[in-house]
């Protein structure tokens, strides 16, 4: 009976490896549903744009790429469920998750497995690690700090700032980074909160805030609160600017905030539709053609970027082996033509090359550039 | 001063919202002695049906005084429905079961209805449009009002009183109050018991939906696990009242509400929740039926 469970284990995973041998696996780990749906679906869609397209070419190295996708609901520990599964379904690498915690929750099972993971999390801790399995395809939060601190001490001369985030790795990880840049600068901070996401009544701190009478109110959140924060603070006659960080850029930030939208500040990459880059404008393209409208946001465009260096790594060095590709990212790959501009991928894993604009909101949706 | 007196704006007006909540949840447990842990998740449908039925009859246009109050009225129909529904499926048979088993119907019940909306409507965050009420504010040296917030004050209140004035002054008020006392007894008498508690489980249901209308009038976005937030924070309320008694869920709302907002404001943001329920577990420690709960005699 033993040898009859062995032999047909064996031969399971001989024939196992055989069929994997003819297809490339890639995964998708991004909040599908839930909060931040927009953004997750967004990068799925885009993933799927590009494997459609290589797959149209031939596919990579004369496989065929197919995408297995998981919703972690950008929960930590749907995340790590998610690595599990993703692992097991023998992915060679994972695209995302969108919000940092989720990514930092399977970034060890990635590593452990030798899958390599790239994501839009801008924590400074997903680096900390320093696995090589992991590189970042946006900008880290203290690059984002030092840009915002400059703009409100340099350019828009601010004397009180209060600095608010969410509890969540990221959020609490830029409000402290800004807060920490400000201080650099000599700038005041009379105020460093905190809201709980999702509680949707913020009327208690903004009132708080409201008698320290400040001249700007930075949000280092998500836009499902930066949204009700700003409609809120206007509410309760705040006349402070409210500026939010990248994470607040997003279509829906509109829709809740409603009349409040005009006039807020956010500073972020340039959105994709200002992208001046040759990729840019055909991918783009490509992906309202597919899907009939933009990404929401500038994220899933630098989740495609990581992908594409990806395949662009498995071309160059003709190889599957994680490994390999890692070394050929991190050290070979010069100025990569990327949909969000050109950039390098330090040996620690950080993205180098990125630039930050700064976008002021109309009512109707669209969005001016007052700085960059 | 104009600072104080904002925050205790800010408090009672979500403090009515939890005191519209918390009244579902003591009605339903002064007659049948059950917590309805259903009833916070009937309040975030009732959000979204509002939505809906807006989106379908009135699309985006601009909002008339009349649209609003059709959506009001035809929203606390179907959620009273739903409300009766919910009474005949997933209580009524569990009557004269022990108290346990209806206490786990209930929380199956809640997941049915959560897990409903998610299916109906989707997990994605739904978003009220801004411009269903006016969006006027008044400033009344310093503090803010704004229209939405004077409505919730108003008709809440209006809604208490006449809950309070059917619940002590008619006949089927009466008789409410008597099947709450001893259901038995109240059947001798020739009390239709299950229609009483059909008339509870409306009444609740109604407030509850405006409750919902509100917040989704209020906050804005939806999303379909949000009942549970405001279902407990209705339920906690209503235990400081005294759960059974109808002004005690009123008081005990609006004190979540306000000691909510002055620890945020005047302690600390970070720790307001914890603050808030730590005092509310004093008040229990000293009086542990509630602020205006009754010391009832067990049966021996």
């Amino acid at each position: 009976m033993k040898k009859i469970i062995k032999t047909l284990a064996l031969s399971s995973i001989v024939t196992c490896s055989l069929l994997a041998s003819d297809v490339v696996k890639i995964g998708v780990q991004a909040p599908i549903t839930g909060k931040y749906a927009n953004e997750g679906q967004s990068i799925d869609n885009f993933v799927k744009l590009l494997v459609d397209e290589k797959n149209e070419q031939g596919g990579i190295l004369g496989k065929k790429i197919e995408v297995v996708t998981c919703d972690d609901e950008a929960k930590a520990q749907k995340a790590a469920v998610c690595a599990k599964k993703l692992v097991n379904a023998g992915v060679i690498a994972v695209i995302g998750s969108y919000t940092s915690g989720a990514t930092e929750a399977a970034q060890t099972t990635y590593y452990r497995n030798k899958v390599l993971q790239t994501s839009d999390g801008t924590s400074d801790s997903l680096i900390e690690n320093k696995y090589w399995t992991f590189f970042r395809n946006s900008f880290p939060n203290s690059s984002q700090s030092d840009f915002t601190a400059d703009y409100f001490v340099n350019q828009k001369k601010y004397q009180r700032i209060v600095v608010l985030s969410d509890y969540s790795s990221y959020s609490d990880g830029l409000g402290t980074a800004t807060e920490e840049s400000l201080k650099k600068l000599g700038a005041n901070v009379i105020f460093r909160g905190k809201i709980k996401s999702g509680t949707q009544n913020f009327t208690a701190v903004l009132t708080k805030i409201k008698a320290m009478k400040p001249d700007v109110i930075y949000y280092s959140g998500y836009y499902t609160d930066g949204g009700l924060l700003r409609a809120q603070q206007l509410q309760l006659g705040i006349n402070a600017d409210f500026v939010g960080g990248d994470s607040n850029d997003n279509p829906d930030f509109y829709k809740l905030a409603g009349d409040a939208a005009e006039g807020t500040v956010i500073i972020n990459f340039p959105t994709p539709e200002i992208l001046p880059y040759e990729a840019a404008k055909k991918y783009l393209a490509a992906y309202k053609r597919e899907f009939n409208m933009n990404p929401p946001s500038i994220w899933p465009v630098t989740n495609a970027d990581g992908l594409r260096a990806i395949f662009e790594a498995i071309e160059k060095t003709s190889s599957l082996d994680t490994k390999k590709i890692s070394d050929y990212i991190r050290n070979d790959m010069k100025d990569f033509p990327g949909i969000t501009g050109p950039f390098n991928i330090r040996e620690d894993g950080e993205r180098v090359g990125a630039k930050f604009v700064v976008y002021k909101l109309n009512n109707n949706g669209t969005k001016d550039v007052v700085g960059q | 001063m104009d600072i104080f007196l904002q925050q205790l704006i800010n408090g009672l007006t979500i403090g009515s919202l939890y005191a519209l909540v918390a009244l579902g949840y003591t009605m339903v447990y002064g007659v049948m002695k059950l917590i309805n842990f259903a009833h916070g998740d009937l309040v975030a449908f009732s959000a979204y049906v509002g939505l809906t039925i807006f989106s379908q009859l009135f699309g985006s246009s601009a909002t008339s005084f009349v649209s609003v109050i059709i959506i009001f009225v035809l929203t606390s129909i179907i959620v009273a429905f739903v409300g009766v529904l919910l009474e005949r499926l997933a209580y009524r048979p569990l009557r004269t079961a022990p108290r346990l088993s209806a206490v786990v119907s209930a929380l199956g019940a809640a997941l049915v209805i959560q897990n409903g909306i998610m299916l109906i409507w989707g997990p994605n965050m739904l978003i009220f449009p801004a411009d269903l009420l006016p969006n006027t504010t008044w400033n009344i040296g310093g503090v803010i009002i704004t229209f939405t917030q004077v409505c919730i004050l108003i008709l809440s209140a209006v809604l208490m009183a006449a809950l309070y004035i059917f619940i002590n002054k008619t006949k089927m008020g009466t008789a409410i109050r008597a099947t709450a006392i001893d259901q038995d007894a109240a059947k001798l008498m020739g009390i239709n018991v299950n229609r009483i508690i059909m008339i509870i489980f409306i009444i609740g249901s109604i407030l509850g939906a405006i409750g919902g209308l509100f917040i989704g009038l209020y906050y804005r976005a939806l999303i379909f696990d949000m009942g549970w937030l405001y279902g407990l924070s209705a339920f906690i309320a209503a235990i400081i009242g005294g759960i059974g008694s109808i002004p005690g869920a009123m008081i005990g709302g609006l004190l979540l509400g306000l000691f909510n907002a002055l620890i945020a404001g005047y302690i600390s943001t970070e720790w307001a929740e914890t603050f808030t329920f730590i005092l509310l577990i004093i008040i229990l420690i000293v009086r542990p039926t509630g602020i205006l709960g009754e010391k009832t005699a067990e049966k021996v």
